[in-house]
């Protein structure tokens, strides 16, 4: 008997109990949808985590390097000094650390591999542009980089010019913040950039290029505490440090002249740096990785440098008092190619200073998500083994009824694996069946769940934010959720089908 | 030499604590194109013996030889091919598929045998014209009177061309004159295709009637 004799064959059993097939593939639906949804949703997050990282490569060829710090040089200084065994025990692995200060980051770049290296200036103040007033993280840009994939994405305009020039580089997100006067309260706690979901604005991409050709060739100001050493003396400091109360205003107090119009004596020894917008960086879609990191304007290296110095909290100019020069807090490391980070990592390590790059980051979050989605995936697999005794309940129902029909078929010359193969194939179409019609009920159940949430956080946010997919079907997971389908009711079919080939010819044949 | 033989046959079932002898020791020899009635009351041992000599059971002591070679050496699979070409059965019940047309009951059998689809139809059709029911063949079982059920089920024995027809109380559901067209076509089998035929049956009279020769049976034993 060939295989398609044994498929009609299956296929007329299972039309002849139609409610019961039914009701078993219904089964077998709920099982498959179950893990549909709940894998689907495990990756759809993770894709909504890593898709940022994955689609550009740059991610991967950046290795944040750390500075010791102040409180770590100390320590490592105490330990030398009174030999307090405690204390050693502690330190002695970073004793060995050094700072990283400008012969450091000159090492850095000789390493074989380095494309270029820079040192980290961010920090945070407030910006006034167009009438209001904002707090922002403000960074600094190199400018004598041939290459710098961060300055590379610009929807108008271009990057700084020179290491001197009074120009500045925003990201289309603080554009659209500054330039958002409803939402200035939402936006200060849960704004589009802010949280670890990054979505783009609902607006078409020349809309968007329009908009941020508009800002181009705008004065942007960015305000800090007094950085020269003259106002530094004139201003009541212990330590160096200015006894004055920081602008922590709320941003509406700034808003549309209240600033100007507090214009008291402290608020006029801040300083004042105009600059010309020459550039806005596109919005990157996908999940946030570098929370915190990274600014959202940037100027020249050199002047960032300078304004970090003046607006450094207290504490860490206090603990820069202690223990001397410190160096840099961090800098970042470009490697030309992925197949060198490794090697320079290791170089890295060597040299005493600890570093950061997405790669081992994508690693830890990859096992995350494959933890993650395997409980999903569990969870879902109990509805379809709930299901598999469902098929082997059909089954042993089906061979009770059938025990005369299966005597005849082994007397007039069928096998026991023909038999066999015949429920067997029963059982595997009714997981496919369930299989691919719970495949379809997953994604409609994420569609409309996807529609919802989507509904719900355009609600939260009382503005159209851009659709966020929350869930992923990808081939391989419609595929193995009908193929273990499948395979379960085979599973399932294994006692039934052996009881089926079992059947004695002779016995079957007299029932009457 | 005899296609089918029965050398010192014995045949028992366990049921639960005791063991029952539906044969013992018995010894038959059939000649090839005989038409062979088993003649015995219920119980007297003739449907085990048909049974073994059908490859749907296995003797417990003694040989079953078809063609001179011993059965017991088959696998399951090998008595399955054993049961669809070399032999084909004929019950008291019929024993069609009801959900089967009468077509698609021969074609089962043939199916069986791994003919393709057309192949099939063609040769069904053909072997239900041989019986007669060349305009019934798309009749369910239950649509057809008994003895157009067993000329199906006649259809389907010989489907694939066995030497041997094993006719177990064919007649045994039908009025007499069914069972004369029955027993004729049985009879025809022998005559036209030269198939060797063995009935089992209680009748005295049918057995005088078409038997070349007859075997009686008495609890398990034969008695000449």
């Amino acid at each position: 008997m060939n295989f398609t004799d044994i498929i009609s064959l299956a296929l007329r059993n299972l039309r002849q109990a139609r409610l019961r097939t039914s009701l078993t593939v219904i089964g077998v639906i709920v099982g498959v949808a179950a893990i549909v949804t709940m894998v689907s949703f495990g990756l759809g997050l993770q894709n909504n985590i890593l898709k940022d990282a994955f689609s550009r490569i740059d991610f991967f060829t950046s290795i944040t390097v750390f500075g010791p710090g102040a409180d770590a040089i100390m320590s490592m200084r105490d330990g030398g000094e009174a030999s307090n065994g405690q204390r050693n025990q502690d330190t002695a692995s970073s004793e060995s650390r050094p700072v990283l200060d400008d012969k450091a980051i000159e090492e850095l770049r000789k390493l074989d591999g380095v494309r270029y290296v820079y040192p980290n200036f961010s920090f945070e103040s407030f910006v006034r542009f167009e009438g209001r007033t904002r707090r922002t993280g403000i960074s600094g840009a190199p400018t004598d980089v041939e290459y710098n994939p961060r300055f590379r994405d610009f929807i108008a305009g271009r990057h700084i010019a020179g290491a001197d020039a009074p120009e500045v580089v925003i990201t289309e997100r603080f554009m659209t913040r500054m330039r958002t006067a409803g939402s200035a309260r939402r936006s200060q706690r849960r704004g589009p950039g802010d949280g670890p979901f990054q979505t783009l604005p609902e607006k078409t991409e020349a809309e968007r290029k329009r908009l941020a050709e508009e800002v181009i060739g705008k004065t942007l100001t960015i305000l800090t505490l007094p950085s020269g050493p003259e106002s530094t003396e004139s201003s009541a400091s212990v330590f160096g440090v200015p006894l004055l109360d920081l602008p922590v205003q709320s941003e509406e107090a700034g808003d549309d002249g209240q600033f100007e119009g507090a214009d008291d004596g402290l608020l006029s020894q801040l300083e004042r740096h105009n600059y010309t917008i020459v550039g806005v960086l596109k919005a990157q879609e996908g999940v946030n990785l570098n929370i915190g990191s990274g600014g959202a304007i940037f100027i020249p290296m050199e002047h960032a440098g300078r304004f970090r110095a003046a607006n450094r909290p207290p504490l860490e100019r206090l603990g820069e008092m202690l223990a001397g020069d410190i160096g840099y807090q961090s800098a970042e490391v470009r490697v030309t190619d992925l197949a060198r980070v490794e090697t320079i990592k290791d170089q890295i390590k060597k040299m005493g200073f600890n570093f950061w790059n997405i790669g081992n980051q994508i690693e830890e979050i990859k096992r995350v998500f494959l933890i993650i989605n395997a409980s999903l995936a569990l969870i879902g697999g109990i509805a379809l083994l709930v299901a598999s005794f469902g098929i082997s309940n059909t089954m042993i129902m089906s061979i009770r009824e059938r025990t005369r029909e299966i005597g005849v078929m082994k007397a007039i010359g069928g096998s026991d694996s023909e038999i066999m193969r015949i429920f067997f194939v029963e059982a595997s179409l009714i997981g496919l069946t369930g299989g691919v019609l719970g495949v379809l009920g997953g994604w409609g159940i994420d569609r409309i769940a996807n529609l919802l949430a989507n509904r719900w956080i355009t609600q939260q946010a009382g503005q159209a934010i851009r659709q966020v997919e929350f869930f992923s079907i990808p081939w391989y997971l419609s595929g193995g959720a009908i193929l273990f389908a499948v395979l379960v009711s085979l599973v399932a079919a294994v006692y039934p089908a052996m009881s089926a080939a079992r059947v004695d010819p002779i016995k079957a044949l007299r029932y009457e | 030499m005899a296609i089918l033989e029965a050398q010192n046959v014995t045949r028992e079932y366990r049921m639960s604590a005791e063991t029952i002898r539906a044969l013992s020791g018995i010894s038959v020899a059939i000649e090839p194109g005989e038409f062979v009635a088993i003649l015995g009351t219920s119980g007297s041992g003739k449907s085990t013996l048909l049974n073994l000599f059908g490859g749907l059971d296995r003797p417990t002591a003694g040989e079953i030889l078809f063609e001179g070679k011993s059965l017991r050496p088959l696998t399951s699979t090998e008595m399955s091919r054993y049961r669809l070409r070399s032999v084909g059965m004929i019950f008291q019940t019929f024993n069609l598929i009801p959900t089967m047309t009468a077509r698609e009951n021969v074609e089962l059998a043939l199916a069986f045998a791994g003919l393709g689809r057309s192949e099939r139809r063609r040769r069904a059709l053909e072997l239900l014209d041989q019986v007669g029911l060349s305009n019934r063949a798309g009749h369910l079982p239950s649509e057809l009177s008994g003895g157009e059920q067993q000329r199906v089920s006649i259809a389907r024995a010989i489907a694939n061309n066995p030497r041997i027809l094993l006719a177990d109380e064919p007649t045994g559901n039908l009025d007499s004159h069914r069972a004369d067209e029955i027993m004729k076509l049985l009879d025809d089998m022998r005559r036209r295709d030269g198939r060797t035929i063995i009935l089992v049956t209680h009748d005295r009279e049918l057995a005088n009637q078409y038997a070349d020769r007859i075997i009686r049976l008495k609890d398990g034993s034969t008695i000449e």
